[in-house]
């Protein structure tokens, strides 16, 4: 056997074991509930007859005032807790009353990386295995942390903060590979992937995800792409080399799929913004890739928004599950992108078999499952010598932002996400390229979508592209979804409520304001009492820090008018880092 | 274009297409005497109530309406509004024009603040951009009209 079938058979075993452990014992171990990134609990004291009943039963400050996106993980009697720069990591005692902290551990975290972040602050969350909490760090480097105690076991630089390479995304680690990647796709970054050890944080590979072959671990035995044919299609698809400055950087959501041994994940924008100093597709940026963990070699890709004109990243969640698409049987990986599209593939090859909008679309009419390219509609085209282009839908905040993830419930075969109803003008500039700075070329102002909201929260099929039910929302919707074998889908909102839902019908169930906007992703848990608990984050933040106006007090020199489409957020929340627990 | 190679370059290109016919001799490098070698704050407090002497530095463009509009360009060539925003109006760094600073206002505190840059990301430009292209920035920079007054109270409803 060789050392790559070994290691993905340990690694499809390990995987194995712990999604049956963190099936069975009401625990959240890592980011996206397992590895099939479905963020479904089994738990079921919680259901759509008794949700009423959910109050807060325990709230803690962070102390730390960025967007609060990510979730906590729950092992054994601990939660665990990572909050925005400066990356503080909490770890809080379930088994005692008051739920106290057993350790903090404070790592070295440089300030700069606050200017370098676009878009806040933010950290995705950690990950836990084998007694290890590992996450990434603002300013370019990954840690991992012994759950005991606390104590850094090792500390890897990763990215470079030089050339506004950010860390903001929550590691995958399988087996004994950690994978992370960077954000900067408004740097003009060289988007990559990497995996480092698990045990001493050595990087074991590193691939691009747009160059050369070479540098994108592509060779023709194993890259067996379902549209695009050919050699260094990473070089060919950007005119005047443009892939060397291109961005498409690794910043959400993955999934490993054991059994194909593959692991997913997104790519974000092509940088600059303004797409004619980059002719061509642009691959693999605004794209899925399917990747063997062992060496990293690329298996298939697939380009949501070829030529991306509207930042439309793609680093939202891939979610594997299994369907049944028209009486037969699918594997399918299911992603909710940026560009309003809802897509269902076959994930053991990339073939595309369903995409219908979920949101209002304007850039494209549809896309072409034959060939698997969007039809585009060219008036919405958009470059410097395009001028102002308007009514472009969704807008590049995204029909859903890549930092929401859904949620996958295999009882009712349904999909939950949060959704955005903002549409744009999208007037490109000429952008320089200098290392460090901004790489952008862009002024882009938003209006509100049609139908008079702002955003919503959904059930979705994916089998046949069509939405079950819609919870419309008064302002852009950024939480993640949970959903529990109780049939109770949980989420949170921009102006502060948490909310559960029934999963069947959208019905609310139970609703509490908390302490600030909610951008981060719901979990559920067993503590020690046996009992069924829900944990959020408040903190608005992300996007949402710099375009809510004045939700920031803590300092004088940054006060900020409100947007025109949504004049009174302020009115209704501020910053503020809480981690909330309800139960009933 | 890629990489370092043509920063200099354009930095060069550009400070000599913005300033050609702008300035009316060559510019001055700004005074550096030997100690200290640091900006005053003014608004810093002292311990006994005495202030410790600081570098004199003076904008050789202040109030020059033809190298604010330099500027200008070149705020944006800088990719400065990337950050800063439009007409430095803030993104996901603070508002320039708004007459609230946090590091000072002064000509000489905004000059240190875009030469050697900041402790949260703000990159230090003077190494492309040399004391006169700075310099250039903060007379743009400072010939921008704060407003009156930011509206921040405006979900309240009209009578």
């Amino acid at each position: 056997m060789s050392r790559a079938a070994q290691f993905a058979q340990v690694a499809a075993l390990a995987a194995i074991a712990v999604q049956a452990v963190a099936a069975a014992d009401g625990q959240w171990s890592m980011p996206a509930k397992d590895y099939a990134a479905t963020r479904y609990s089994d738990l079921t004291q919680i259901t759509a007859q008794n949700a009423k009943g959910l109050h807060p039963l325990w709230t803690f400050s962070t102390g730390v005032l960025g967007g609060h996106e990510g979730q906590p993980l729950v092992v054994g009697d601990t939660m665990y807790v990572v909050t925005p720069w400066p990356n503080v990591l909490y770890a809080f005692d379930l088994a005692h009353e008051g739920y106290p902290l057993r350790w903090k551990y404070r790592p070295e975290v440089s300030s700069n990386a606050i200017g370098a972040a676009c878009c806040d602050t933010v950290n995705r969350g950690a990950f836990y295995l084998d007694g290890k909490l590992i996450y990434n760090l603002l300013d370019g480097h990954t840690v991992a942390v012994d759950a005991r105690s606390g104590r850094e076991l090792w500390k890897s630089q990763i990215a470079d903060l030089g050339s506004g390479e950010t860390t903001t995304m929550a590691p995958l680690v399988v087996g004994e590979r950690v994978i992370v990647g960077a954000a900067g796709g408004e740097f003009g970054i060289y988007g990559w992937l990497k995996a480092l050890d698990l045990n001493s944080g050595r990087t074991l590979w590193n691939v691009h995800n747009m160059g050369p072959d070479a540098d994108m671990h592509v060779n023709a035995a194993t890259f067996r792409p379902f549209y695009d044919h050919g050699a260094d299609l990473g070089t060919r698809s950007w005119g005047n080399d443009s892939w060397k400055t291109g961005g498409a950087p690794v910043w959400g959501w993955m999934a490993y799929d054991p059994q194909l041994d593959l692991i997913y994940y997104g790519t974000g924008n092509a940088a600059p913004y303004n797409p004619e100093q980059r002719p061509g597709d642009n691959k693999w940026s605004s794209s899925v890739l399917a990747r063997r963990p062992a060496d990293g070699a690329l298996v298939w890709a697939y380009q949501f928004t070829p030529h991306d004109s509207w930042d439309y990243d793609a680093t939202g969640a891939m979610v594997i599950a299994d369907l049944s698409i028209a009486g037969k049987p699918v594997k399918a990986l299911v992603h909710f992108d940026k560009n309003g599209f809802a897509y269902t593939f076959d994930r053991s090859n990339g073939q595309l078999l369903v995409a219908q909008p979920f949101v209002p679309v304007t850039w494209a009419q549809g896309v072409d499952l034959a060939t698997g390219r969007p039809r585009l509609d060219p008036s919405k085209q958009t470059g410097v010598s395009k001028g102002n282009v308007k009514g472009i839908c969704p807008s590049l905040e995204g029909g859903v932002s890549p930092a929401s993830p859904p949620a996958y419930s295999p009882r009712t075969h349904l999909f939950y996400t949060s959704t955005n109803n903002l549409c744009m003008d999208y007037e490109a500039a000429h952008a320089n390229y200098l290392k460090g700075t901004p790489y952008m070329g862009i002024n882009s102002p938003y209006n509100p979508g049609p139908g008079g909201y702002l955003g919503s929260f959904i059930a979705w099929d994916a089998a046949s592209g069509r939405k079950v039910w819609e919870a419309k929302e008064a302002y852009p919707t950024w939480s993640g979804a949970l959903v529990t074998a109780g049939d109770v889908a949980f989420y949170g909102t921009l102006d502060g409520w948490f909310k559960s839902v029934d999963a069947r019908s959208g019905r609310e169930l139970s609703r509490f304001k908390v302490g600030s906007g909610v951008v981060g992703n719901p979990i559920t848990f067993r503590a020690p009492d046996g009992k069924q608990y829900v944990a959020v984050y408040a903190g608005l933040g992300g996007d949402w820090a710099l375009l809510s106006g004045d939700i920031r007090s803590d300092d004088p020199s940054d006060v900020r008018a409100p947007a025109d489409y949504m004049k009174d957020i302020a009115r209704h929340t501020s910053q503020g880092g809480m981690i909330w627990i309800f139960g009933l | 274009m890629n990489a370092n190679v043509p920063v200099a370059a354009l930095a060069a290109v550009l400070m000599a297409a913005l300033l050609c016919g702008c300035t009316r001799q060559p510019a001055p490098a700004p005074a550096q005497p030997a100690t200290p070698p640091a900006v005053r704050y003014e608004s810093h407090l002292a311990a006994g109530g005495l202030l410790p002497p600081g570098a004199v530095l003076r904008n050789p463009h202040a109030g020059d309406v033809a190298v604010a509009k330099s500027g200008a360009q070149l705020f944006n060539a800088m990719n400065c509004d990337g950050c800063h925003g439009e007409d430095a109006s803030g993104n996901w760094a603070p508002n320039l024009g708004d007459g609230r600073w946090r590091y000072g206002g002064a000509d000489a505190e905004v000059f240190s603040s875009i030469y050697y840059g900041r402790p949260k990301g703000m990159p230090a430009f003077g190494g492309v951009l040399g004391a006169e292209g700075v310099w250039t920035l903060v007379t743009y920079l400072r010939s921008l009209a704060p407003p009156p007054n930011i509206p921040t109270e405006s979900w309240q409803e009209p009578p």
